[in-house]
């Protein structure tokens, strides 16, 4: 983002009109990266003709739960084996027994790692300029992108026929899509 | 055969608008619906708080307070029952623990609609009973302070905690169950405390916005919120499983008869959902009556949850049954013993009450639609369902330690005042956490009901408008 762009927000009472201000801004040349919809509940990639964004946060759930298996191990295999008590007739690594703990380290890891997972992905906590719009909290449905300046007349008068709610210019350290 | 002699019956017609996802309303009023009922507070509700916080210094600082200073003497555990009252209340706050994991993610995964507007209050329940039930392996253990001990690292003998012993997958399970339960009431709430942060001033404005995390609703953002809950729903209901039965294996891998059984686990967990869910049908009710959520909660949701009310009242008789007459069967003088106990001693009174408000009650009233959907009914049945769990936890808990393998060691348990007043303390900590809560977080998920009523539309088929649902994912 630099001083030859500008970012905008369109705002529509409904979701009907949404993706054809998409596929019109798409034709604009503007690009699939520098817009996205903002909205109080969630519409499909479907519903609004989008590309289906490429989720990391399984990947980082199951590396999660990874760490939390080699954790459980450790506990149950590895101190045993570094601090040995040997009691007669007890085996020193019991396998069913191991298996519990195990098991809750690994969903342990699991949880504590999808949260910590939509943090990072979402790129949450961000308590700068970066708020959100009460509009959408009323349930009004934001298109936001970026354009060049000298181009923004031209998209608007376009938006303007879509049948846009309001239109609102982001000021520059609001700008982040 | 005469057309004359057919009686007319008129089928009895429901208006699918009387349902809450066949009923939108302007987005913003839902809001304000919402938050009204969360800022609007009566001298009654003050009242209440300041009644709640006298229970909770009397029972948690004051006669904890005195535990700790005087020793486990005060408490009436003596040999041979060595499990009182603390490891009963133990039992019981894990079970209603259980009420946000089933109706939130349970009915999530199978995609019963009519969820919508009650998971966040049930899914609080989960956090606050955890936390109360956390509190009792803390209290049970006398000397609170060697708590510490149960942690896994290493002594200064170089010893590590038994990680072979059920206390310590008690430990481990309780405290997953408490993060993940927390975590998975917080994520869906996000978008909700974004709405409350746009419409708040002062400190409330302040507080959703930290809380909200910047929250803006964008496509990315829902994307991975959804992604998360998925997966959150599908890893917490084998959590929620565990905890119980590993609760249920803490007397289960004794070889104390009474306990010593393989369905402990199951019989257990099963026990947990019926009393949870009652737990959230109670706290729905007060909650409805309370905060004025009529809109948002409606006779077809206490409908829904009596019929799973009905179905766990059934699948609990058929546990213990089980687990009876393999007892009775079996005639081992200790059990027979035991069973003699319930049947004729002193416990029966209790043991009688107890298949009363979980077995007969339930099922004699719950399979008819009026009383599901009656408000004092459903209030009147719930709370005896609990009142019933708690006994029966109770029973199991003391009974099978009163009579064991050497009757020159029987014995009999009487709880203490202490015992009692921390037990009312930390009840009245549940509510006062509760009470608390209602009041600074949406416990009505908007964006949830929303999703919900678009994807619901009434279409006309003859003379019926009949309803549909679209898969919107």
């Amino acid at each position: 983002m630099d001083d030859k762009t500008v970012t905008l927000v369109a705002f529509f009472v409904e979701i009907a009109p949404v993706p054809n201000t998409l596929d019109l801004l798409r034709q604009e040349g503007i690009d699939e990266t520098d817009m996205t919809v903002i909205s109080n509940m969630p519409y499909s990639s479907s519903i609004l003709g989008r590309p289906m964004v490429w989720e990391r946060l399984p990947i980082i759930s199951l590396s999660g739960a990874f760490v939390g298996l080699l954790i459980g191990l450790f506990l149950n295999v590895g101190t045993p084996l570094l601090y040995p008590i040997r009691v007669g007739g007890q085996p020193l690594i019991p396998i069913p027994p191991s298996l519990v703990l195990t098991f809750e380290l690994t969903m342990m890891g699991l949880i504590v790692s999808t949260f910590l997972g939509v943090l990072w992905e979402s790129a949450f906590p961000s308590h700068g300029p970066r708020i959100g719009n009460p509009r959408i909290s009323n349930g009004q449905i934001g298109v936001l992108f970026e354009c060049a300046v000298d181009e923004k007349d031209r998209i608007v008068a376009v938006l303007e026929k879509q049948g846009v709610h309001d239109l609102e210019i982001i000021n520059r350290e609001e700008r982040t899509l | 055969m005469s057309v004359k002699a057919i009686s007319v019956v008129w089928p009895e017609t429901e208006d699918p608008r009387e349902k809450l996802l066949f009923d939108p309303r302007p987005t913003r009023e839902m809001n304000n619906m919402v938050l009204d009922a969360m800022t609007t507070t009566s001298w009654r509700y003050w009242l209440v708080i300041a009644v709640l916080v006298v229970l909770v210094l009397i029972g948690i600082f004051g006669a904890w307070g005195y535990q700790i200073l005087q020793g486990m003497g005060v408490a009436g555990i003596r040999r041979p029952v060595y499990w009182g009252v603390y490891i009963t209340n133990f039992v019981f706050w894990i079970g209603i623990s259980h009420s946000g994991t089933f109706v939130s993610a349970i009915l999530r995964v199978f995609k019963a609609e009519f969820r919508r507007p009650f998971t966040r209050a049930a899914e609080l329940m989960t956090s606050f009973a955890l936390v109360v039930a956390g509190m009792y392996p803390l209290i049970h253990l006398g000397r609170t302070w060697r708590f510490y001990w149960m942690v896994p690292y290493p002594n200064q003998r170089q010893l590590w905690p038994n990680f072979h012993s059920p206390l310590e997958w008690d430990m481990l399970a309780i405290f997953t169950y408490l993060i993940g339960s927390t975590l998975y009431l917080y994520l869906p709430l996000i978008p909700d405390l974004a709405m409350a942060r746009d419409y708040s001033t002062g400190w409330r404005g302040n507080l959703y916005r930290i809380m909200a995390l910047g929250w803006r609703g964008t496509e990315a953002e829902w994307h991975h919120l959804k992604t998360a809950i998925t997966i959150f729903a599908f890893a917490i209901i084998p959590v929620m499983f565990s905890v119980h039965t590993i609760v249920a294996w803490d007397f289960g891998m004794t070889m104390t008869v009474g306990w010593h059984s393989s369905i402990f686990g199951p019989y257990f967990v099963v026990g947990a959902i019926f009393s949870g869910v009652s737990a959230v049908v109670t706290v729905l009710l007060i909650l409805r009556k309370a905060m004025r959520l009529d809109y948002f909660l409606r006779a077809e949701h206490f409908d829904a949850l009596g019929k799973i009310i009905l179905v766990f009242s059934a699948a609990w008789t058929y546990f213990f049954f089980a687990d009876y007459l393999t007892e009775w069967y079996g005639g081992e003088a200790v059990g027979k013993e035991l069973l003699t106990l319930q049947a004729r001693g002193p416990v029966a009174p209790l043991w009688y009450l107890m298949l009363i408000f979980n077995v007969a009650i339930p099922l004699l009233t719950l399979w008819n639609k009026r009383i599901r959907t009656s408000v004092r009914g459903m209030l009147l049945i719930t709370l005896g369902i609990n009142v019933g769990m708690y006994i029966e936890r109770y029973i199991i808990v003391t009974g099978a330690l009163s009579r064991n393998r050497l009757p020159f060691n029987w014995g009999a348990y009487n709880p203490t005042l202490i015992e009692i007043l921390i037990s009312i303390g930390s009840l009245s900590t549940f509510v006062l956490l509760y009470a608390l809560a209602s009041r600074v977080l949406p416990l009505i998920p908007v964006w949830e009901v929303q999703e919900g009523q678009l994807s619901h539309r009434l279409r006309r088929i003859g003379r019926q408008l009949a309803p549909s649902v679209s898969e919107l994912d």
